[in-house]
């Protein structure tokens, strides 16, 4: 889907995640650049660099928000004081889209700080999706909702995780953040084939896609983003293109962060996957 | 009226009998706010949890799934936390900070949405639980609060600033300042501002002694003693970045009685209360402190909200 509803009929290609260690080269040399994504926490502050360096990137690219503690999936609504500055950040980053997790990680109050998993059940499919339609009145403009990596399955699942992630962005009319390095990493800790995975997303929900790297533990496989993308991600990342159609490509990479150009460079190899793209869309 | 579309992908089976989403949550995030065992074990507690709510696959038991999560979330909150209060750290060690960071994290726990917040509530358990830092705890105290204070004068919002004109036009009597949020206004009975520049330059390891904290490899040592008078400092932002400034304890009163809402008279005459010099010279004094203060942006305009 080159533009669609969920990525408000956008065409962008190409970004990396917006990282401290490079705001001296980005400002300094203004590298090419298709977009940033920024991790809408960081920036919703009062004061401070971080807001000055956001306004000087803003001058020069397009930005698109992404979330880390919304937390759909939390068996309440959403903190109307964190939805008040989410919704004060969009309007200052014009952000098309904005996406946050598939998740829950807070409970009454207190917070985990991580991406939990859901228990795939019908409560937690209402939750979620009323939740997401919440945020998404709310800010006013698109939501995406992030597949995460998983190191646990609940007794109380009834549905895969894809079929969670179809009821979710059915009920919730919202858009898919297509993470193919999630989905690998989930297979592999769950044992399910990621292409069956890939094969249920409704295409024309995804508004974006995440690469990244993980790393391997003797038992299990964790997201660490701190590598280049693996081989089996790029391979599942083709299939989704060749399903999808050209698709905004994010690559995340949050430790370990080597120089801008580096980073750049990985995500560039993206391009490998996406010229044939539009003849081959579903 | 349009009816919505509603795809599902699944019949939904009737009145199929699950454990409430909030229960299930509940259980797990409890087990994750436990603290780890020392050699990072399991909690007995936290097994029947995972037996409860998590599968086991052909690589990992329930527990072991769950442990994942249960140490990701602490050396997460541990890392932040040391993160910013690296003072506070050097000053009482290794093992006794971590024993802190670890009781005080099952305390308090963090309740914001942003890390950054998470240190927000520390001062006030170490002013409750001494036994975690003695024999520093007037030192680590210390400390904490210029740390904390950091945080805040990084990101804590800048209001306009007043202009000199809009500063000549109300006679002091009815002039009333507000003082931008991102100052903070600390007494202390360290120079913990001088601690933290020698901490930042030789990146120095804790040791056993009260009042010496030692680069293990280069052999520096920064020595703490207490001060003789209080010291009266100004934790502020300049440029993006944060800077400590000494203030003389008659400035430091008169930016608390504006800050509490003192005419520029009243804050004066509070902050000289005590001190015998001639008119002229507090006059002077007072001026030369407004200039700089200006100079700082550190007062608000007047019709700021």
């Amino acid at each position: 889907m080159p533009a669609n509803r969920f990525n408000a009929f956008t065409e962008y290609g190409i970004g990396i995640g917006l990282r401290i260690p490079h705001y001296g080269q980005i400002l300094e040399k203004k590298p090419l650049v298709d977009w940033f994504e920024i991790i809408s926490e960081n920036y919703m502050v009062d004061g401070g660099r971080a807001l000055h360096v956001l306004d000087q990137i803003l001058e020069q690219y397009r930005v698109v928000q992404h979330g880390v503690s919304m937390y759909f999936g939390n068996a309440t609504r959403p903190n109307r004081e964190h939805l008040r500055k989410l919704a004060k950040l969009v309007r200052r980053t014009g952000t098309p889209w904005l996406s946050d997790h598939l998740c829950w990680g807070s409970v009454d109050g207190r917070f985990t700080h991580d991406l939990l998993p859901m228990p795939y059940t019908w409560e937690a499919v209402e939750w979620t999706a009323r939740n997401i339609r919440e945020v998404q009145d709310t800010v006013g403009i698109p939501v995406a909702v992030e597949n995460v990596s998983s190191y646990a399955e609940f007794h109380a699942s009834e549905m895969t995780e894809w079929e969670f992630l179809c009821e979710v962005v059915e009920r919730a009319d919202c858009g898919i953040l297509l993470d193919v390095n999630n989905i690998y990493v989930s297979s592999k800790n769950h044992g399910f084939d990621p292409y069956v995975y890939l094969d249920a997303v409704p295409v024309g929900r995804v508004a974006q896609i995440h690469i990244a790297g993980h790393t391997r533990y003797e038992r299990y496989l964790l997201d660490t983003h701190d590598h280049p993308v693996l081989d089996p991600v790029w391979k599942i990342y083709a299939h989704a293109i060749a399903r999808i159609g050209r698709t905004a490509t994010l690559l995340e990479w949050d430790d370990r962060i080597p120089s801008f150009d580096e980073v750049h460079a990985e995500a560039l190899k993206a391009n490998r996957y996406l010229p044939h793209a539009n003849t081959i869309a579903a | 009226m349009p009816i919505p579309s509603r795809r599902s992908v699944r019949i939904r089976p009737p009145n199929s009998v699950q454990p409430k989403l909030r229960d299930i949550q509940r259980a797990i995030a409890g087990a994750l706010f436990r603290s780890l065992n020392s050699d990072e074990g399991v909690q007995p507690a936290n097994a029947m949890v995972a037996e409860r709510f998590i599968k086991p696959n052909d690589r990992l038991s329930a527990i072991e799934r769950l442990q994942i999560y249960h140490q990701q979330y602490w050396w997460r909150l541990l890392g932040a936390l040391g993160e910013d209060f690296r003072g506070l750290h050097a000053v009482l060690g290794e093992s006794k900070f971590e024993k802190l960071a670890v009781a005080y994290l099952e305390a308090c726990g963090s309740y914001s949405w942003t890390l950054r917040n998470l240190g927000s509530r520390l001062i006030a358990f170490l002013e409750e639980r001494p036994e975690y830092t003695r024999p520093r705890a007037d030192l680590a105290l210390d400390v904490a609060r210029v740390e904390w204070a950091r945080v805040l004068a990084f990101d804590d919002p800048e209001k306009p600033r007043l202009k000199a004109e809009q500063l000549a036009q109300t006679p002091p009597d009815r002039l009333r300042l507000t003082v931008q949020p991102y100052l903070n206004l600390l007494e202390l009975g360290h120079p913990v501002d001088e601690l933290l520049s020698n901490l930042k330059r030789i990146s120095a390891a804790a040791v056993g002694d009260t009042v010496a904290i030692v680069d293990r490899r280069q052999r520096k040592t920064v020595i703490v003693r207490r001060s003789r008078a209080p010291i009266h400092l100004a934790v502020h932002r300049a440029n993006f970045s944060v800077y400590y400034k000494r203030l003389d304890p008659e400035a430091f009163r008169l930016l608390l009685a504006l800050r509490s809402g003192a005419t520029v008279e009243n804050a004066c005459a509070t902050a000289f209360a005590e001190n015998k010099k001639r008119p002229g010279q507090i006059a002077t004094q007072i001026q030369k402190w407004f200039a700089d203060w200006m100079e700082f942006g550190w007062f608000c305009s007047l019709n700021s909200p």
